[in-house]
Protein backbone atom coordinates (compact mmCIF):
# COMPACT_ATOMS: atom_id res chain seq x y z
CA UNK A 1 0.00 0.00 0.00
CA UNK A 2 2.76 2.36 0.92
CA UNK A 3 4.59 1.43 -2.25
CA UNK A 4 1.50 2.06 -4.35
CA UNK A 5 0.94 5.43 -2.71
CA UNK A 6 4.49 6.37 -3.41
CA UNK A 7 4.41 5.52 -7.08
CA UNK A 8 1.01 7.11 -7.56
CA UNK A 9 2.29 10.35 -6.10
CA UNK A 10 5.44 10.18 -8.18
CA UNK A 11 3.31 9.51 -11.25
CA UNK A 12 1.03 12.47 -10.65
CA UNK A 13 4.01 14.72 -10.09
CA UNK A 14 5.66 13.74 -13.34
CA UNK A 15 2.27 13.75 -15.01
CA UNK A 16 1.64 17.36 -14.12
CA UNK A 17 4.88 18.26 -15.88
CA UNK A 18 3.92 16.22 -18.95
CA UNK A 19 0.58 17.98 -18.91
CA UNK A 20 2.18 21.39 -18.80
CA UNK A 21 4.49 20.59 -21.70
CA UNK A 22 1.57 19.05 -23.58
CA UNK A 23 -0.37 22.31 -23.27
CA UNK A 24 2.39 24.00 -25.23
CA UNK A 25 2.13 21.30 -27.86
CA UNK A 26 -1.64 21.68 -28.06
CA UNK A 27 -1.39 25.43 -28.30
CA UNK A 28 0.89 25.35 -31.30
CA UNK A 29 -1.26 22.73 -32.95
CA UNK A 30 -4.44 24.66 -32.35
CA UNK A 31 -3.24 27.90 -33.80
CA UNK A 32 -1.21 26.65 -36.72
CA UNK A 33 -2.03 22.93 -37.17
CA UNK A 34 1.67 22.16 -36.81
CA UNK A 35 2.60 19.18 -34.68
CA UNK A 36 5.71 20.46 -32.99
CA UNK A 37 7.90 17.43 -32.51
CA UNK A 38 10.73 19.62 -31.31
CA UNK A 39 8.84 20.45 -28.12
CA UNK A 40 11.08 18.11 -26.11
CA UNK A 41 14.20 19.87 -27.32
CA UNK A 42 12.73 23.26 -26.57
CA UNK A 43 12.33 21.88 -23.07
CA UNK A 44 15.95 20.83 -23.02
CA UNK A 45 17.22 24.18 -24.20
CA UNK A 46 14.92 26.05 -21.80
CA UNK A 47 16.14 23.97 -18.87
CA UNK A 48 19.78 24.57 -19.75
CA UNK A 49 19.22 28.29 -20.09
CA UNK A 50 17.79 28.31 -16.57
CA UNK A 51 20.73 26.29 -15.34
CA UNK A 52 23.04 28.85 -16.90
CA UNK A 53 21.44 31.67 -14.92
CA UNK A 54 21.19 29.69 -11.71
CA UNK A 55 24.48 27.76 -11.70
CA UNK A 56 26.86 29.63 -13.99
CA UNK A 57 25.81 33.16 -13.06
CA UNK A 58 24.93 32.02 -9.49
CA UNK A 59 21.72 34.04 -9.41
CA UNK A 60 18.98 33.34 -6.89
CA UNK A 61 15.96 31.30 -7.79
CA UNK A 62 13.64 34.20 -8.51
CA UNK A 63 15.90 36.23 -10.78
CA UNK A 64 16.89 33.04 -12.58
CA UNK A 65 13.26 32.29 -13.25
CA UNK A 66 12.53 35.88 -14.24
CA UNK A 67 15.28 35.62 -16.82
CA UNK A 68 14.64 32.05 -17.95
CA UNK A 69 10.93 32.34 -18.63
CA UNK A 70 11.14 35.32 -21.00
CA UNK A 71 14.09 33.55 -22.63
CA UNK A 72 11.79 30.58 -23.16
CA UNK A 73 9.21 32.88 -24.69
CA UNK A 74 11.80 34.37 -27.02
CA UNK A 75 13.10 30.91 -27.87
CA UNK A 76 9.61 29.90 -29.04
CA UNK A 77 9.14 33.07 -31.02
CA UNK A 78 12.57 32.79 -32.61
CA UNK A 79 12.00 29.20 -33.66
CA UNK A 80 8.71 30.13 -35.29
CA UNK A 81 10.17 33.17 -37.00
CA UNK A 82 13.30 31.48 -38.34
CA UNK A 83 12.13 28.05 -39.31
CA UNK A 84 8.37 27.97 -39.74
CA UNK A 85 7.21 31.39 -40.84
CA UNK A 86 9.01 31.16 -44.17
CA UNK A 87 7.06 27.96 -44.76
CA UNK A 88 3.59 29.40 -44.22
CA UNK A 89 1.51 28.29 -47.14
CA UNK A 90 3.66 25.22 -47.79
CA UNK A 91 2.17 21.80 -47.14
CA UNK A 92 1.78 21.08 -43.45
CA UNK A 93 3.78 17.92 -43.76
CA UNK A 94 6.88 19.92 -44.64
CA UNK A 95 6.43 22.11 -41.58
CA UNK A 96 6.08 19.05 -39.40
CA UNK A 97 9.16 17.48 -40.91
CA UNK A 98 11.05 20.67 -40.20
CA UNK A 99 10.17 20.42 -36.51
CA UNK A 100 11.72 16.94 -36.42
CA UNK A 101 14.99 18.17 -37.86
CA UNK A 102 14.81 21.18 -35.62
CA UNK A 103 15.06 18.74 -32.71
CA UNK A 104 18.47 17.65 -33.91
CA UNK A 105 19.59 21.22 -34.37
CA UNK A 106 18.49 22.21 -30.87
CA UNK A 107 20.16 19.19 -29.33
CA UNK A 108 23.30 19.98 -31.30
CA UNK A 109 23.21 23.54 -30.08
CA UNK A 110 22.90 22.45 -26.47
CA UNK A 111 25.77 19.96 -26.76
CA UNK A 112 27.89 22.55 -28.50
CA UNK A 113 27.49 25.05 -25.70
CA UNK A 114 27.28 22.83 -22.62
CA UNK A 115 28.77 19.55 -23.80
CA UNK A 116 27.11 16.15 -23.65
CA UNK A 117 27.70 15.25 -20.00
CA UNK A 118 25.08 15.94 -17.36
CA UNK A 119 25.51 19.34 -15.77
CA UNK A 120 26.38 19.87 -12.15
CA UNK A 121 23.38 19.06 -9.96
CA UNK A 122 21.73 22.12 -8.40
CA UNK A 123 19.03 22.48 -5.81
CA UNK A 124 16.28 24.69 -7.04
CA UNK A 125 13.62 24.80 -4.38
CA UNK A 126 15.50 23.61 -1.31
CA UNK A 127 16.62 20.39 0.32
CA UNK A 128 13.98 19.67 2.91
CA UNK A 129 11.63 16.74 3.07
CA UNK A 130 8.61 15.68 5.05
CA UNK A 131 6.31 12.73 5.39
CA UNK A 132 2.64 12.23 4.73
CA UNK A 133 1.65 9.08 6.52
CA UNK A 134 4.58 6.88 5.73
CA UNK A 135 5.35 8.47 2.38
CA UNK A 136 8.39 10.70 2.12
CA UNK A 137 8.01 13.86 0.05
CA UNK A 138 10.95 16.09 -0.82
CA UNK A 139 10.61 19.82 -1.05
CA UNK A 140 11.88 19.66 -4.61
CA UNK A 141 9.12 17.30 -5.66
CA UNK A 142 6.31 19.08 -3.90
CA UNK A 143 7.37 22.45 -5.26
CA UNK A 144 7.76 21.03 -8.75
CA UNK A 145 4.25 19.68 -8.59
CA UNK A 146 2.90 22.97 -7.26
CA UNK A 147 4.59 25.03 -9.94
CA UNK A 148 3.50 22.71 -12.76
CA UNK A 149 -0.06 22.71 -11.55
CA UNK A 150 -0.10 26.43 -10.94
CA UNK A 151 1.25 27.09 -14.43
CA UNK A 152 -1.40 24.87 -15.95
CA UNK A 153 -4.18 26.61 -14.11
CA UNK A 154 -2.86 30.00 -15.18
CA UNK A 155 -2.77 28.88 -18.81
CA UNK A 156 -6.30 27.49 -18.71
CA UNK A 157 -7.65 30.68 -17.16
CA UNK A 158 -5.77 32.64 -19.77
CA UNK A 159 -7.48 30.75 -22.61
CA UNK A 160 -10.90 30.96 -21.08
CA UNK A 161 -11.05 34.50 -19.92
CA UNK A 162 -8.62 36.82 -21.64
CA UNK A 163 -9.20 38.38 -25.04
CA UNK A 164 -5.86 37.15 -26.28
CA UNK A 165 -6.65 33.61 -25.18
CA UNK A 166 -9.99 33.86 -26.91
CA UNK A 167 -8.29 35.13 -30.05
CA UNK A 168 -6.01 32.10 -29.94
CA UNK A 169 -8.97 29.79 -29.82
CA UNK A 170 -10.52 31.75 -32.67
CA UNK A 171 -7.43 31.44 -34.82
CA UNK A 172 -7.60 27.70 -34.27
CA UNK A 173 -11.03 27.68 -35.93
CA UNK A 174 -10.45 29.65 -39.07
CA UNK A 175 -7.72 32.00 -40.13
CA UNK A 176 -9.69 33.98 -42.67
CA UNK A 177 -12.62 34.63 -40.37
CA UNK A 178 -10.34 35.90 -37.66
CA UNK A 179 -8.45 38.09 -40.09
CA UNK A 180 -11.70 39.59 -41.28
CA UNK A 181 -12.19 40.82 -37.72
CA UNK A 182 -8.85 42.59 -37.76
CA UNK A 183 -6.96 40.06 -35.65
CA UNK A 184 -3.38 39.48 -36.79
CA UNK A 185 -2.96 35.77 -37.30
CA UNK A 186 0.82 35.92 -37.48
CA UNK A 187 1.07 37.69 -34.20
CA UNK A 188 -1.11 35.00 -32.65
CA UNK A 189 1.14 32.28 -34.11
CA UNK A 190 4.15 33.96 -32.60
CA UNK A 191 2.58 34.26 -29.20
CA UNK A 192 1.47 30.62 -29.28
CA UNK A 193 5.02 29.53 -29.93
CA UNK A 194 6.22 31.87 -27.23
CA UNK A 195 3.87 30.35 -24.70
CA UNK A 196 4.84 26.86 -25.84
CA UNK A 197 8.44 27.89 -25.20
CA UNK A 198 7.60 29.08 -21.69
CA UNK A 199 5.65 25.92 -20.88
CA UNK A 200 8.55 23.82 -22.15
CA UNK A 201 11.04 25.83 -20.13
CA UNK A 202 9.08 25.46 -16.91
CA UNK A 203 8.68 21.75 -17.59
CA UNK A 204 12.40 21.47 -18.26
CA UNK A 205 13.36 23.28 -15.05
CA UNK A 206 11.06 21.10 -12.97
CA UNK A 207 12.29 17.89 -14.53
CA UNK A 208 15.86 19.09 -14.22
CA UNK A 209 15.42 19.55 -10.48
CA UNK A 210 14.41 15.93 -10.04
CA UNK A 211 16.26 14.13 -12.83
CA UNK A 212 19.27 16.41 -13.17
CA UNK A 213 20.11 18.70 -16.05
CA UNK A 214 21.10 16.30 -18.82
CA UNK A 215 20.37 15.67 -22.48
CA UNK A 216 17.87 12.95 -21.60
CA UNK A 217 15.41 15.65 -20.50
CA UNK A 218 14.27 15.94 -24.09
CA UNK A 219 12.52 12.58 -23.73
CA UNK A 220 10.01 14.17 -21.38
CA UNK A 221 8.85 16.19 -24.34
CA UNK A 222 8.24 12.97 -26.22
CA UNK A 223 5.93 11.78 -23.47
CA UNK A 224 4.01 15.04 -23.69
CA UNK A 225 2.99 14.12 -27.22
CA UNK A 226 0.89 11.07 -26.32
CA UNK A 227 -0.47 13.11 -23.43
CA UNK A 228 -1.73 15.69 -25.90
CA UNK A 229 -3.22 13.04 -28.17
CA UNK A 230 -5.01 11.29 -25.34
CA UNK A 231 -6.50 14.53 -24.10
CA UNK A 232 -7.60 15.49 -27.59
CA UNK A 233 -5.19 17.59 -29.58
CA UNK A 234 -7.24 20.76 -29.37
CA UNK A 235 -7.90 20.83 -25.67
CA UNK A 236 -5.58 22.34 -23.06
CA UNK A 237 -7.71 20.78 -20.31
CA UNK A 238 -7.42 17.47 -22.11
CA UNK A 239 -3.67 17.87 -22.24
CA UNK A 240 -3.56 18.10 -18.45
CA UNK A 241 -5.66 15.01 -18.07
CA UNK A 242 -3.58 13.18 -20.65
CA UNK A 243 -0.39 14.26 -18.89
CA UNK A 244 -1.56 13.01 -15.50
CA UNK A 245 -2.71 9.75 -17.02
CA UNK A 246 0.56 9.16 -18.83
CA UNK A 247 2.54 10.03 -15.70
CA UNK A 248 0.46 7.69 -13.59
CA UNK A 249 0.65 4.76 -15.97
CA UNK A 250 4.35 5.19 -16.49
CA UNK A 251 5.04 5.31 -12.80
CA UNK A 252 2.77 2.45 -11.77
CA UNK A 253 3.91 0.13 -14.53
CA UNK A 254 7.56 0.97 -13.91
CA UNK A 255 7.04 0.36 -10.22
CA UNK A 256 5.61 -3.10 -10.62
CA UNK A 257 7.17 -4.36 -13.83
CA UNK A 258 10.47 -2.55 -13.86
CA UNK A 259 11.62 0.73 -15.33
CA UNK A 260 11.85 -0.45 -18.90
CA UNK A 261 8.13 -1.23 -19.05
CA UNK A 262 6.90 2.27 -18.19
CA UNK A 263 7.17 4.05 -21.50
CA UNK A 264 5.94 1.17 -23.67
CA UNK A 265 2.91 0.93 -21.41
CA UNK A 266 2.02 4.54 -22.08
CA UNK A 267 2.07 3.85 -25.79
CA UNK A 268 -0.21 0.87 -25.40
CA UNK A 269 -2.64 3.15 -23.59
CA UNK A 270 -2.27 5.78 -26.30
CA UNK A 271 -3.20 3.27 -28.97
CA UNK A 272 -6.16 1.98 -26.97
CA UNK A 273 -7.47 5.49 -26.46
CA UNK A 274 -7.03 6.32 -30.13
CA UNK A 275 -9.04 3.24 -31.05
CA UNK A 276 -11.89 4.04 -28.72
CA UNK A 277 -11.92 7.83 -29.00
CA UNK A 278 -10.15 8.98 -32.14
CA UNK A 279 -10.43 12.63 -31.09
CA UNK A 280 -9.04 11.92 -27.62
CA UNK A 281 -11.08 12.68 -24.54
CA UNK A 282 -11.70 16.36 -25.12
CA UNK A 283 -10.84 16.79 -28.78
CA UNK A 284 -13.15 18.81 -30.97
CA UNK A 285 -15.37 16.73 -33.15
CA UNK A 286 -16.22 18.14 -36.51
CA UNK A 287 -19.53 19.89 -36.46
CA UNK A 288 -21.56 18.54 -39.33
CA UNK A 289 -24.90 20.11 -39.95
CA UNK A 290 -26.82 20.81 -43.06
CA UNK B 1 -15.92 57.75 -48.71
CA UNK B 2 -14.78 54.46 -50.22
CA UNK B 3 -13.86 54.65 -53.85
CA UNK B 4 -12.77 51.97 -56.29
CA UNK B 5 -11.32 53.22 -59.58
CA UNK B 6 -10.75 50.80 -62.44
CA UNK B 7 -9.79 48.00 -60.13
CA UNK B 8 -8.30 45.00 -61.80
CA UNK B 9 -7.75 41.84 -59.76
CA UNK B 10 -5.77 38.74 -60.59
CA UNK B 11 -5.58 35.53 -58.64
CA UNK B 12 -2.26 33.70 -58.60
CA UNK B 13 -0.87 36.27 -61.00
CA UNK B 14 -2.73 34.89 -63.99
CA UNK B 15 -6.46 34.50 -63.41
CA UNK B 16 -7.97 37.86 -64.30
CA UNK B 17 -11.22 38.22 -62.37
CA UNK B 18 -11.98 41.92 -62.07
CA UNK B 19 -11.50 43.88 -65.29
CA UNK B 20 -11.73 47.47 -64.19
CA UNK B 21 -14.38 47.92 -61.53
CA UNK B 22 -15.29 51.42 -60.40
CA UNK B 23 -17.73 52.13 -57.63
CA UNK B 24 -18.13 54.30 -54.59
CA UNK B 25 -19.91 54.40 -51.27
CA UNK B 26 -20.50 57.69 -49.57
CA UNK B 27 -20.58 57.72 -45.79
CA UNK B 28 -23.61 56.21 -44.18
CA UNK B 29 -25.34 54.99 -47.34
CA UNK B 30 -26.45 51.53 -48.34
CA UNK B 31 -25.18 50.50 -51.74
CA UNK B 32 -26.08 47.23 -53.46
CA UNK B 33 -23.84 45.20 -55.72
CA UNK B 34 -25.75 42.73 -57.86
CA UNK B 35 -24.63 40.12 -60.33
CA UNK B 36 -24.92 36.47 -61.18
CA UNK B 37 -22.65 33.67 -59.99
CA UNK B 38 -19.02 34.20 -60.72
CA UNK B 39 -19.45 37.84 -61.72
CA UNK B 40 -16.76 38.89 -59.27
CA UNK B 41 -18.85 40.35 -56.43
CA UNK B 42 -17.09 38.53 -53.65
CA UNK B 43 -13.75 39.30 -55.22
CA UNK B 44 -14.68 42.98 -55.21
CA UNK B 45 -15.42 42.85 -51.48
CA UNK B 46 -12.21 40.96 -50.77
CA UNK B 47 -10.20 43.48 -52.72
CA UNK B 48 -11.56 46.16 -50.42
CA UNK B 49 -11.18 44.27 -47.15
CA UNK B 50 -7.72 42.98 -47.99
CA UNK B 51 -8.79 39.36 -47.64
CA UNK B 52 -7.69 38.98 -51.24
CA UNK B 53 -4.12 38.80 -50.03
CA UNK B 54 -4.91 35.66 -48.06
CA UNK B 55 -5.92 33.93 -51.30
CA UNK B 56 -2.99 34.86 -53.51
CA UNK B 57 -5.08 37.56 -55.12
CA UNK B 58 -3.80 41.01 -55.95
CA UNK B 59 -5.05 44.34 -57.19
CA UNK B 60 -2.97 44.64 -60.35
CA UNK B 61 -4.30 47.93 -61.65
CA UNK B 62 -6.52 50.76 -60.48
CA UNK B 63 -6.86 52.03 -56.93
CA UNK B 64 -8.99 51.58 -53.86
CA UNK B 65 -9.18 54.63 -51.66
CA UNK B 66 -10.78 55.15 -48.31
CA UNK B 67 -11.07 58.74 -47.13
CA UNK B 68 -8.41 59.70 -49.63
CA UNK B 69 -5.88 57.04 -48.60
CA UNK B 70 -5.00 54.05 -50.70
CA UNK B 71 -5.86 50.80 -49.01
CA UNK B 72 -5.40 48.27 -51.79
CA UNK B 73 -1.97 47.17 -50.57
CA UNK B 74 -3.04 46.80 -46.94
CA UNK B 75 -3.58 43.45 -45.26
CA UNK B 76 -6.98 42.52 -43.84
CA UNK B 77 -6.05 43.45 -40.28
CA UNK B 78 -5.08 46.96 -41.21
CA UNK B 79 -8.18 47.50 -43.31
CA UNK B 80 -10.34 46.23 -40.47
CA UNK B 81 -8.62 48.64 -38.11
CA UNK B 82 -9.53 51.48 -40.45
CA UNK B 83 -13.16 50.57 -39.85
CA UNK B 84 -14.01 48.46 -42.88
CA UNK B 85 -15.31 45.06 -41.88
CA UNK B 86 -16.35 42.30 -44.24
CA UNK B 87 -19.05 39.81 -43.33
CA UNK B 88 -18.07 36.84 -45.42
CA UNK B 89 -20.34 34.80 -47.62
CA UNK B 90 -21.85 31.65 -46.16
CA UNK B 91 -22.31 32.51 -42.46
CA UNK B 92 -18.79 32.08 -41.32
CA UNK B 93 -18.91 31.54 -37.59
CA UNK B 94 -16.18 30.18 -35.36
CA UNK B 95 -17.98 26.90 -34.86
CA UNK B 96 -16.63 25.65 -31.59
CA UNK B 97 -16.87 28.98 -29.84
CA UNK B 98 -20.08 30.11 -28.24
CA UNK B 99 -22.22 32.89 -29.65
CA UNK B 100 -20.95 35.35 -27.10
CA UNK B 101 -17.33 34.37 -27.65
CA UNK B 102 -17.79 35.00 -31.36
CA UNK B 103 -19.18 38.42 -30.56
CA UNK B 104 -16.39 39.21 -28.13
CA UNK B 105 -13.84 38.42 -30.81
CA UNK B 106 -15.70 40.66 -33.22
CA UNK B 107 -15.04 43.47 -30.76
CA UNK B 108 -11.37 42.54 -30.37
CA UNK B 109 -10.16 45.62 -32.22
CA UNK B 110 -12.71 48.08 -30.94
CA UNK B 111 -11.54 51.12 -29.09
CA UNK B 112 -11.91 50.51 -25.39
CA UNK B 113 -15.60 50.86 -24.78
CA UNK B 114 -17.67 48.81 -22.47
CA UNK B 115 -17.91 45.28 -23.79
CA UNK B 116 -21.26 44.81 -22.15
CA UNK B 117 -22.69 47.86 -23.84
CA UNK B 118 -21.59 46.58 -27.25
CA UNK B 119 -22.97 43.13 -26.59
CA UNK B 120 -26.26 44.68 -25.56
CA UNK B 121 -26.29 46.69 -28.75
CA UNK B 122 -25.94 43.51 -30.81
CA UNK B 123 -28.51 41.64 -28.73
CA UNK B 124 -30.76 44.62 -29.27
CA UNK B 125 -30.56 44.14 -33.03
CA UNK B 126 -30.74 40.37 -32.82
CA UNK B 127 -32.88 39.46 -29.80
CA UNK B 128 -32.75 35.82 -30.91
CA UNK B 129 -29.06 35.68 -30.11
CA UNK B 130 -29.62 36.64 -26.48
CA UNK B 131 -31.12 33.30 -25.65
CA UNK B 132 -28.37 31.52 -27.57
CA UNK B 133 -25.46 33.43 -26.08
CA UNK B 134 -23.88 30.37 -24.48
CA UNK B 135 -24.64 27.92 -27.28
CA UNK B 136 -21.94 26.51 -29.51
CA UNK B 137 -22.30 28.55 -32.66
CA UNK B 138 -21.69 25.61 -35.00
CA UNK B 139 -25.08 24.20 -34.04
CA UNK B 140 -27.09 27.33 -34.73
CA UNK B 141 -29.54 27.42 -37.63
CA UNK B 142 -28.49 29.09 -40.86
CA UNK B 143 -30.44 32.25 -40.10
CA UNK B 144 -29.04 32.46 -36.61
CA UNK B 145 -25.52 32.01 -37.91
CA UNK B 146 -26.03 34.79 -40.43
CA UNK B 147 -27.23 37.01 -37.61
CA UNK B 148 -24.20 36.07 -35.55
CA UNK B 149 -21.81 36.82 -38.39
CA UNK B 150 -23.40 40.24 -38.82
CA UNK B 151 -23.55 40.89 -35.11
CA UNK B 152 -19.89 40.04 -34.83
CA UNK B 153 -19.08 42.67 -37.43
CA UNK B 154 -21.27 45.19 -35.62
CA UNK B 155 -19.17 44.68 -32.49
CA UNK B 156 -16.27 46.42 -34.24
CA UNK B 157 -18.38 49.54 -34.83
CA UNK B 158 -17.45 49.59 -38.51
CA UNK B 159 -17.64 52.73 -40.57
CA UNK B 160 -18.29 50.56 -43.58
CA UNK B 161 -19.67 47.05 -43.53
CA UNK B 162 -19.19 44.79 -46.52
CA UNK B 163 -22.00 42.26 -46.51
CA UNK B 164 -21.70 39.26 -48.78
CA UNK B 165 -25.03 37.64 -49.68
CA UNK B 166 -26.76 37.85 -46.33
CA UNK B 167 -29.83 36.19 -47.81
CA UNK B 168 -28.04 33.12 -49.13
CA UNK B 169 -30.02 29.96 -48.47
CA UNK B 170 -32.43 31.56 -46.03
CA UNK B 171 -36.23 31.40 -45.94
CA UNK B 172 -38.03 34.52 -47.25
CA UNK B 173 -39.22 35.53 -43.80
CA UNK B 174 -35.74 35.36 -42.37
CA UNK B 175 -34.40 37.36 -45.31
CA UNK B 176 -36.97 40.03 -44.58
CA UNK B 177 -36.03 40.07 -40.93
CA UNK B 178 -32.33 40.40 -41.71
CA UNK B 179 -32.85 43.19 -44.21
CA UNK B 180 -35.00 45.10 -41.76
CA UNK B 181 -32.12 44.91 -39.30
CA UNK B 182 -29.62 46.04 -41.94
CA UNK B 183 -31.75 49.09 -42.58
CA UNK B 184 -32.09 49.86 -38.89
CA UNK B 185 -28.41 49.42 -38.19
CA UNK B 186 -27.54 51.71 -41.08
CA UNK B 187 -29.95 54.35 -39.89
CA UNK B 188 -28.99 54.21 -36.21
CA UNK B 189 -25.24 53.76 -36.39
CA UNK B 190 -24.63 55.65 -39.64
CA UNK B 191 -22.58 52.75 -40.94
CA UNK B 192 -22.09 52.64 -44.69
CA UNK B 193 -23.05 49.26 -46.09
CA UNK B 194 -22.03 47.65 -49.35
CA UNK B 195 -24.29 44.66 -49.76
CA UNK B 196 -23.67 41.98 -52.36
CA UNK B 197 -26.75 40.09 -53.41
CA UNK B 198 -28.33 37.68 -55.82
CA UNK B 199 -31.64 38.51 -54.20
CA UNK B 200 -32.01 41.82 -55.99
CA UNK B 201 -35.46 42.54 -54.67
CA UNK B 202 -34.33 42.64 -51.07
CA UNK B 203 -31.16 44.57 -51.81
CA UNK B 204 -32.77 47.15 -54.06
CA UNK B 205 -35.48 47.77 -51.51
CA UNK B 206 -33.06 48.92 -48.81
CA UNK B 207 -30.29 50.51 -50.87
CA UNK B 208 -30.01 53.95 -52.32
CA UNK B 209 -27.73 53.16 -55.18
CA UNK B 210 -26.84 49.93 -56.95
CA UNK B 211 -24.30 48.47 -59.31
CA UNK B 212 -24.71 45.43 -61.51
CA UNK B 213 -21.66 43.30 -62.31
CA UNK B 214 -21.11 40.83 -65.08
CA UNK B 215 -17.90 39.08 -65.91
CA UNK B 216 -15.69 41.22 -63.74
CA UNK B 217 -17.11 44.55 -64.90
CA UNK B 218 -19.77 46.93 -63.74
CA UNK B 219 -22.32 46.90 -66.55
CA UNK B 220 -25.06 48.99 -65.05
CA UNK B 221 -25.49 51.43 -62.20
CA UNK B 222 -28.04 53.88 -60.96
CA UNK B 223 -30.33 54.72 -58.11
CA UNK B 224 -31.93 51.62 -56.71
CA UNK B 225 -35.41 52.92 -57.40
CA UNK B 226 -34.52 53.38 -61.03
CA UNK B 227 -32.81 50.03 -61.35
CA UNK B 228 -35.82 48.31 -59.85
CA UNK B 229 -37.78 49.62 -62.84
CA UNK B 230 -35.15 48.61 -65.36
CA UNK B 231 -36.41 45.95 -67.79
CA UNK B 232 -33.26 43.86 -67.71
CA UNK B 233 -33.10 43.87 -63.96
CA UNK B 234 -36.73 42.98 -63.73
CA UNK B 235 -36.23 40.08 -65.98
CA UNK B 236 -32.98 38.65 -64.67
CA UNK B 237 -33.15 39.41 -61.01
CA UNK B 238 -36.69 40.16 -60.05
CA UNK B 239 -38.55 37.82 -62.34
CA UNK B 240 -38.84 34.10 -62.41
CA UNK B 241 -35.88 33.86 -64.67
CA UNK B 242 -33.77 31.69 -62.43
CA UNK B 243 -36.01 28.95 -61.26
CA UNK B 244 -39.16 29.64 -63.30
CA UNK B 245 -40.76 27.00 -65.42
CA UNK B 246 -40.12 28.81 -68.65
CA UNK B 247 -36.50 28.49 -68.02
CA UNK B 248 -35.25 27.36 -71.40
CA UNK B 249 -36.95 30.23 -73.16
CA UNK B 250 -35.63 32.83 -70.86
CA UNK B 251 -32.15 31.49 -70.97
CA UNK B 252 -31.98 32.37 -74.62
CA UNK B 253 -33.19 35.90 -74.07
CA UNK B 254 -31.00 36.22 -71.01
CA UNK B 255 -28.01 35.40 -73.07
CA UNK B 256 -28.87 37.94 -75.76
CA UNK B 257 -29.51 40.72 -73.32
CA UNK B 258 -26.36 40.01 -71.49
CA UNK B 259 -24.42 40.34 -74.68
CA UNK B 260 -25.86 43.74 -75.17
CA UNK B 261 -24.59 44.87 -71.83
CA UNK B 262 -21.03 43.93 -72.41
N1 LIG C 1 -9.11 32.30 -54.68
C1 LIG C 1 -9.39 32.23 -56.00
N2 LIG C 1 -8.48 31.75 -56.86
C2 LIG C 1 -8.76 31.69 -58.18
N3 LIG C 1 -9.90 32.07 -58.73
C3 LIG C 1 -10.86 32.56 -57.93
C4 LIG C 1 -10.65 32.67 -56.52
N4 LIG C 1 -11.76 33.19 -55.98
C5 LIG C 1 -12.61 33.40 -56.98
N5 LIG C 1 -12.09 33.03 -58.17
C6 LIG C 1 -12.73 33.13 -59.47
O1 LIG C 1 -13.15 34.45 -59.67
C7 LIG C 1 -14.40 34.50 -60.29
C8 LIG C 1 -15.33 35.40 -59.52
O2 LIG C 1 -15.54 34.84 -58.25
P1 LIG C 1 -16.36 35.57 -57.11
O3 LIG C 1 -16.34 34.69 -55.94
O4 LIG C 1 -15.86 36.94 -56.95
O5 LIG C 1 -17.82 35.61 -57.75
P2 LIG C 1 -19.19 36.06 -57.12
O6 LIG C 1 -19.72 37.13 -57.97
O7 LIG C 1 -19.05 36.35 -55.69
O8 LIG C 1 -20.06 34.76 -57.32
P3 LIG C 1 -21.17 34.09 -56.36
O9 LIG C 1 -22.41 34.85 -56.55
O10 LIG C 1 -21.28 32.71 -56.88
O11 LIG C 1 -20.64 34.14 -54.97
C9 LIG C 1 -14.89 33.07 -60.40
O12 LIG C 1 -14.75 32.66 -61.74
C10 LIG C 1 -14.00 32.30 -59.50
O13 LIG C 1 -13.74 31.03 -60.02
MG1 LIG D 1 -19.71 35.48 -53.97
Amino acid sequence: MEFLGKIVIAGLMNGSIYGLVAIGFVLVYKSSSVLNFSQGYMLLLGAYIFWFFKASLKLDLLPSLLLALPSGFLMGIAIERITLRPLIGQPLISMITVTIFLSLVLEGLVSLIWGTYPLEQITVFGRGSGTVGSIVLTTENVCAFGVAFGAMVVLILFFRYTNLGLAMRGVAEGHQIVQSMGIGVRRIFSISWGIAGVAATIGGILMGTTLGFQLGLSHIGLLAIPAAFIGGLESPEGAILGGLLIGLIESVVSGYLGNAAGVPATFVVLILVMLIRPYGFFGLERIERV
Amino acid sequence: MLKLSNVEVKYAGVILVLRGVSLEIRGGKIVALLGSNGAGKTTTLKSISGLLHTELGEVTAGTIEYDGQRIDKLGPEEVAKKGIIQVMEGRQVLEHLTVEENLRLGGYIRKKKSLKQDLDMVYGYFPKLTRLRNSTSGYLSGGEQQMLAMGRAMMAHPKIMLLDEPSMGLAPLVVEEIYAIIERFNAEEATGILVVEQNARAALAVSEFAYVMENGRVVLDGSSAKLAENEDIKEFYLGLSKFGEKRSYRDVKHYKRRKRWL
